[in-house]
C-alpha cells in the first residue's frame, strides 16, 4: 500500500514539475500527526495538496524536490476542519408549520453569510436547515466562506421533519407517504389510458383510407409520454422513498422516538436522529433500539442528569457505544459557540467518550449527514483540502489552532508557503 | 429454588396446553434456520408466577400458589404443574435459541410475597404522559407511569377512555411497543350536572323525553312486525347522553357531596329505572338506603374531613364510616385519593400512589378488606367499562398484575414487582425510586444481616399506628 502511494506520488510529483503553471498550486505539509477520521491516525503524516484538494497523504512519503514543504514534524497534528450539519446561522428563525417538504433553505441564502470567526474556529462546512415546525423543508450543505449560492456544496440533503408524541405530528408524517401512494396510483391510470390511446392511434396510423387521418396520428405517435407533476408533498416523500432524500427527524424524548417508528411504519427510508439534550434528557432508554445502530444521532457536545438526581449521563459515550454515529452540533449558533466547540467536545471526552469518535463526531459523521462525505470530513486522496493544525492533541485543554487550510488556502496561521 | 421447582415441573409433563405444541414445535425448526424473518411472526411471550399467596380479587387466596400467563393473558392459576411441553424452567436453553419468551417472576424471595390483580384508578391525570388520543400520544418512557406502576396502579380511567400504563418494557428493543394495546375502552360515563334547580328541571325533561321516545320504540318494535311499512319513532328533540344512560350504553355520572343532592339524584335514578354514579358522595351514610334502593355506586375519597352545616338540624358532615354504611346498604364503591395525579412535593401520601393508603382509611371506618379491595379492583373496572379484562386474576383475563411484600392494605407494603399485559414492567430493585427501602435479600441494596420484620415487637408497631391516625383524625 504504502509502495504504491509513494509510486503515485513520484508521478504527481513529475506531472506537477512538468508545467510551470500547475507547480504553484501543488504543495506539501508534513506534520507529526495527522487524525485522517476516515482511515486512522498516520505519523509523520505528510499531505499533498494541489488546488483546493489533497492529491495524496500518507506516513513519511518522499516529496520531490521543487515541491514546497511546510515542515511542522514535530508539532503540529492535523485533523478535518470541522463540519457543522444542522445550524440556522445567518438565516431569521421564522418558519412554516404543517407539511412543506419542498421549501429550500439554499432559497434564503441571500438573506445572510456567516461570520469570519466561524471559519477561523475551524468550521468548514454547515448545513442550514429549514426553520419551523412539522415537515419545514429541506437543508443545504454550505461552505462557511463566500456569500449567495456559490456557498453551496450541495443542495435537497436531507428533509427536516419534527416528531412529537401526538396525533398530528404522526399523521403529518402519514399523510405525505399517502400523498406519494395517491400520485402513484394517479400516475399508474394516466400511464394505462396513453397506452390505450396509443393502440387507437396506432391503429388509425394504418388507415390507407383517409390519409391525413394517419398522418396526423403517426405525428402524435412520435411524442414521448409526459408523466403527471406530482404534488410537492408526493414529490418529496417519493424521492424519500427511492433514497434520493434522506430525513432528519426532530425528537425531544425517547416516546417521540417509539412514536416515530409506529409512524414509519414499513416504509423503507434513510434518516438520521437530531436530539437536544436537556438536563433530564430521558433519551437513554433507546439507545438499546436495534435500528439505531449505524444510524447518525446529531446533539450538542452537553451532559444530561438521570431524571430525579444529580447522577450525571453522558448522551453521547452512550449512543457511540450503542453503535450510532453521533455527529456534534455546537451549542448554539453563536460564534462563540463555535469557538468553544472543539472545548465542549472535548468535556465529553474527558468523561469517557472515545476521542476517535468525538472527532468523527465533529467532522465525517456530521459530512455524512449532509452527505457531503466525498467531498469533506476526512483526510483522504481527492477530498477537499480543508485541514485543522493543532500544536498538540486536538481535545486537550492546552492546545491551540495553530492554522486553518481550506480548500487549499490558508485562512489563519502559515501564509508563507 | 426455580432449579428444583422447575425439575418438579418437568418432571409431571401436563398436557392441559398441548395445543401449544404444534406451534411451539412449527417454530423452532424455522428459528434453526435462521433465514425466517423474525417479524412475521413474534414469538409466544410465557409469564410464570411462582412463589407467593395468590389473591384472586374474587375472595380465593391460594398460598404459594402459581399463575401461568401466555401472550398476555392468564391461561392458568392454581397448584398444579400446569406445563407448557418444551417450555425450560431452567433456562438452560440460551435465550436467543428459544423459540419462545420466558419470564419467570420467583416471589419467594419477597418475604410474605402475595399475588393481587393490577389495582384500576378510577380517574388520573399524567400517568401516561400525553393527551387526547393517547395511542399516539403515550409516554411509554414517562416517571410518572413508572411511579404509577410502583404504586401498583395498571389501568386508570381518563377523560373519555380507559388505557393501561404500558411501559416500554425493559430490555426489550426486539419487540415492537404495542400501541393498540394502550387503550382498552371508550368513554363509558356520561356527566350529568346535578346542581341549580334549572339543571335538574332540564335534566328531568331530558329523561322524561328519551323515557318516552323508548316506550314508543319498543310499541314500533311490536307494530312493525304486523306492518312492515310502519315508521320508526323520530329522534328528534330526544337527548342523545340520557338515551345512551336509560339504554345502558353509559353510566350518568353525577358529582354531589350534599344528602338532599344525593337523596335527589337517587330517587330520580329509581323513577327512571337506571343506576347513578356518584363521585364525591361525601354525606352519602346519611341516605345510604335510599342509595342503595337505587343500585347507586359511589367513588369516594374515604380521607375527606368536612364538618357539617352547623344550620342543618339532621346528621351531616363528613364520617370516617362512610364507605361501610354505603357498602353494607349495597351501594358498591370505588375509591380515588383526592388529588388524581403524582405530587413529589408537599404532603405526601395523598395522590394517586397512596390509592391503598386511602382504603385504609374506609376499612378504619369498618369498610371490610375484600370490599376494599374491590374499591381499586373490580368496581372501578366495572365503572370504567373493562371488568372483562381486569379487576380480578381469572383465566382468560389479562395478565395485570402486582406482587407485594405483604398485604396489599397495609400502609407499609412495598409493590415488588408489577406486570402488565403478561410483561414485567416494573420491579422494586431494578428502579432508582424505592429499591434502598427494606430491600429484598436478593439485592445488592440488603443489610449483611438479613432484617426480619416478624422479630419487630408488635404492640410497638401498632401503637405507632394507632397514634398517627389519631393525629389525622384531630387535623
Amino acid at each position: 500500500m504504502k509502495k504504491r502511494t509513494t509510486h503515485l506520488l513520484l508521478f504527481a510529483g513529475l506531472m506537477a514539475l512538468q508545467p510551470t503553471a500547475q507547480a504553484d498550486d501543488l504543495f506539501a505539509v508534513q506534520v507529526e500527526r495527522a487524525e485522517t477520521v476516515s482511515h486512522g491516525t498516520i505519523e509523520h503524516a505528510v499531505i499533498l495538496i494541489e488546488g483546493d484538494k489533497i492529491v495524496m497523504i500518507g506516513e513519511d512519503l518522499p516529496i520531490d524536490i521543487g515541491i514546497p514543504v511546510i515542515d511542522k514534524d514535530p508539532g503540529w497534528v492535523a485533523t478535518p476542519a470541522l463540519v457543522n450539519p444542522y445550524s440556522r446561522m445567518g438565516l431569521s428563525s421564522r418558519g412554516p408549520s404543517g407539511l412543506n417538504p419542498q421549501r429550500k433553505v439554499s432559497g434564503e441564502l441571500y438573506t445572510g453569510d456567516i461570520s469570519k470567526s466561524v471559519l477561523e474556529a475551524g468550521v468548514g462546512t454547515v448545513g442550514l436547515y429549514p426553520a419551523g415546525t412539522g415537515i419545514p423543508g429541506r437543508a443545504v450543505a454550505v461552505r462557511t466562506w463566500g456569500s449567495g449560492d456559490a456557498r453551496i456544496l450541495r443542495d435537497d440533503v436531507y428533509m427536516k421533519a419534527m416528531m412529537r408524541s401526538d396525533s398530528s405530528s404522526k399523521k403529518t408524517w402519514r399523510k405525505g407517504f399517502e400523498e406519494a401512494d395517491e400520485h402513484k396510483e394517479k400516475e399508474a391510470k394516466n400511464r394505462e389510458k396513453w397506452e390505450k390511446d396509443r393502440e387507437k392511434l396506432e391503429k388509425d396510423a394504418k388507415d390507407k383510407d383517409d390519409a391525413e387521418k394517419a398522418n396526423k396520428a403517426k405525428e402524435e405517435l412520435k411524442k414521448p409520454y409526459v408523466p403527471l407533476t406530482p404534488k410537492p408533498a408526493a414529490a418529496a416523500f417519493m424521492s424519500l422513498r427511492d433514497g434520493e432524500l434522506t430525513a432528519l427527524i426532530g425528537i425531544s424524548k425517547s416516546s417521540d422516538y417509539i412514536h416515530f417508528l409506529d409512524a414509519l411504519g414499513e416504509e423503507d427510508v434513510q434518516w438520521s436522529l437530531h436530539v437536544p439534550i436537556s438536563r433530564e434528557s430521558d433519551l437513554f432508554h433507546v439507545k438499546g433500539q436495534e435500528t439505531l445502530k449505524g444510524r447518525h444521532v446529531i446533539m450538542t457536545p452537553a451532559f444530561s442528569y438521570h431524571p430525579g438526581t444529580l447522577r450525571r449521563r453522558s448522551m453521547a459515550a452512550e449512543f457511540v457505544e450503542a453503535g450510532a454515529h453521533v455527529a456534534f452540533v455546537p451549542t448554539s449558533d453563536s460564534t462563540s459557540a463555535h469557538e468553544s466547540w472543539l472545548r465542549d467536545v472535548g468535556q465529553l471526552v474527558r468523561a469517557g467518550l472515545d476521542p476517535h469518535a468525538a472527532l468523527r463526531g465533529m467532522t465525517l459523521s456530521g459530512a455524512e449527514v449532509l452527505r457531503v462525505e466525498e467531498h469533506v470530513g476526512s483526510l483522504d486522496e481527492g477530498k477537499h483540502a480543508n485541514i485543522l493544525f493543532f500544536d498538540g492533541d486536538p481535545f486537550a485543554a492546552t492546545t491551540s489552532l495553530e492554522a486553518v487550510l481550506m480548500e487549499g488556502d490558508f485562512i489563519t496561521g502559515e501564509v508563507n508557503r | 429454588m426455580i432449579r428444583f421447582q422447575a425439575r418438579l415441573v418437568l418432571a409431571l409433563v401436563a398436557l392441559a396446553l398441548a395445543p401449544a405444541l404444534p406451534a411451539l414445535g412449527a417454530a423452532a425448526p424455522s428459528d434453526d434456520a435462521g433465514a425466517a424473518p423474525e417479524k412475521e411472526e413474534p414469538k409466544d411471550r410465557y409469564l410464570v408466577v411462582v412463589g407467593a399467596d395468590i389473591h384472586t380479587g374474587k375472595g380465593e387466596v391460594l398460598r404459594d400458589g402459581r399463575l401461568l400467563a401466555k401472550n398476555g393473558k392468564i391461561v392458568a392459576i392454581g397448584y398444579d404443574d400446569f406445563e407448557v411441553p418444551g417450555l425450560d424452567y431452567d433456562r438452560e436453553v440460551p435465550a436467543e435459541e428459544r423459540g419462545y419468551e420466558l419470564e419467570i417472576i420467583d416471589a419467594s424471595n419477597v418475604p410474605n410475597g402475595r399475588v393481587y390483580p393490577g389495582m384500576v384508578a378510577f380517574s388520573t391525570s399524567g400517568l401516561l404522559g400525553g393527551g387526547g388520543d393517547y395511542r399516539d400520544s403515550i409516554d411509554m418512557f414517562n416517571r410518572n407511569m413508572l411511579l404509577g406502576l410502583a404504586s401498583g396502579i395498571t389501568t386508570t380511567g381518563q377523560s373519555s377512555s380507559t388505557a393501561k400504563l404500558k411501559r416500554y418494557v425493559p430490555n426489550s428493543a426486539a419487540r415492537d411497543y404495542d400501541f393498540d394495546g394502550v387503550v382498552i375502552a371508550g368513554k363509558t360515563l356520561s356527566t350529568v350536572s346535578w346542581g341549580s334547580a334549572a339543571s335538574k328541571r332540564s335534566l328531568r325533561e331530558k329523561l322524561s323525553g328519551a323515557a318516552a321516545y323508548l316506550r314508543a320504540y319498543r310499541q314500533w318494535q311490536i307494530d312493525v312486525k304486523k306492518d312492515k311499512e310502519l315508521k320508526e319513532p323520530s329522534k328528534s328533540g330526544v337527548d342523545s347522553t340520557m338515551l345512551s344512560v336509560l339504554r345502558g350504553e353509559t353510566l350518568a355520572r353525577f358529582s354531589a357531596d350534599y344528602q338532599d343532592d344525593l337523596s335527589g339524584i337517587a330517587k330520580i335514578a329509581m323513577e327512571y329505572g337506571f343506576r347513578p354514579v356518584i363521585s364525591g358522595c361525601r354525606e352519602g351514610w346519611v341516605v345510604a338506603d335510599e342509595l342503595g334502593r337505587a343500585g347507586a355506586m359511589a367513588v369516594l375519597t374515604p380521607r375527606t374531613r368536612r364538618a357539617k352545616d352547623e344550620q342543618l338540624m339532621a346528621a351531616g358532615g363528613s364520617s370516617i364510616e362512610n364507605a361501610a354504611i354505603l357498602h353494607s346498604h349495597g351501594v358498591q364503591i370505588a375509591i380515588i385519593p383526592g388529588s388524581r395525579g403524582i405530587d413529589l412535593g408537599g404532603i405526601a401520601g395523598r395522590d394517586i400512589m397512596h390509592l391503598p393508603i386511602e382504603v385504609g382509611f374506609a376499612i378504619r371506618g369498618g369498610l371490610p378488606e375484600d370490599a376494599g379491595l374491590a374499591s381499586v379492583t373490580t368496581v372501578p373496572a366495572r365503572l370504567l367499562g373493562v371488568s372483562h379484562r381486569v379487576g380480578t386474576l381469572e383465566v382468560g383475563k389479562d395478565c395485570d398484575l402486582i406482587v407485594t411484600d405483604g398485604d396489599l392494605l397495609h400502609y407499609q407494603t412495598f409493590v415488588q414487582y408489577t406486570v402488565v399485559d403478561g410483561d414485567l414492567v416494573y420491579d422494586k430493585q431494578d428502579e432508582l425510586y424505592f429499591a434502598h427501602i427494606r430491600p429484598r435479600d436478593d439485592s445488592l441494596l440488603a443489610p449483611l444481616v438479613p432484617f426480619d420484620p416478624a422479630e419487630v415487637p408488635i404492640e410497638e408497631e401498632e401503637s405507632e399506628g394507632d397514634s398517627e391516625e389519631e393525629e389525622a383524625e384531630e387535623e
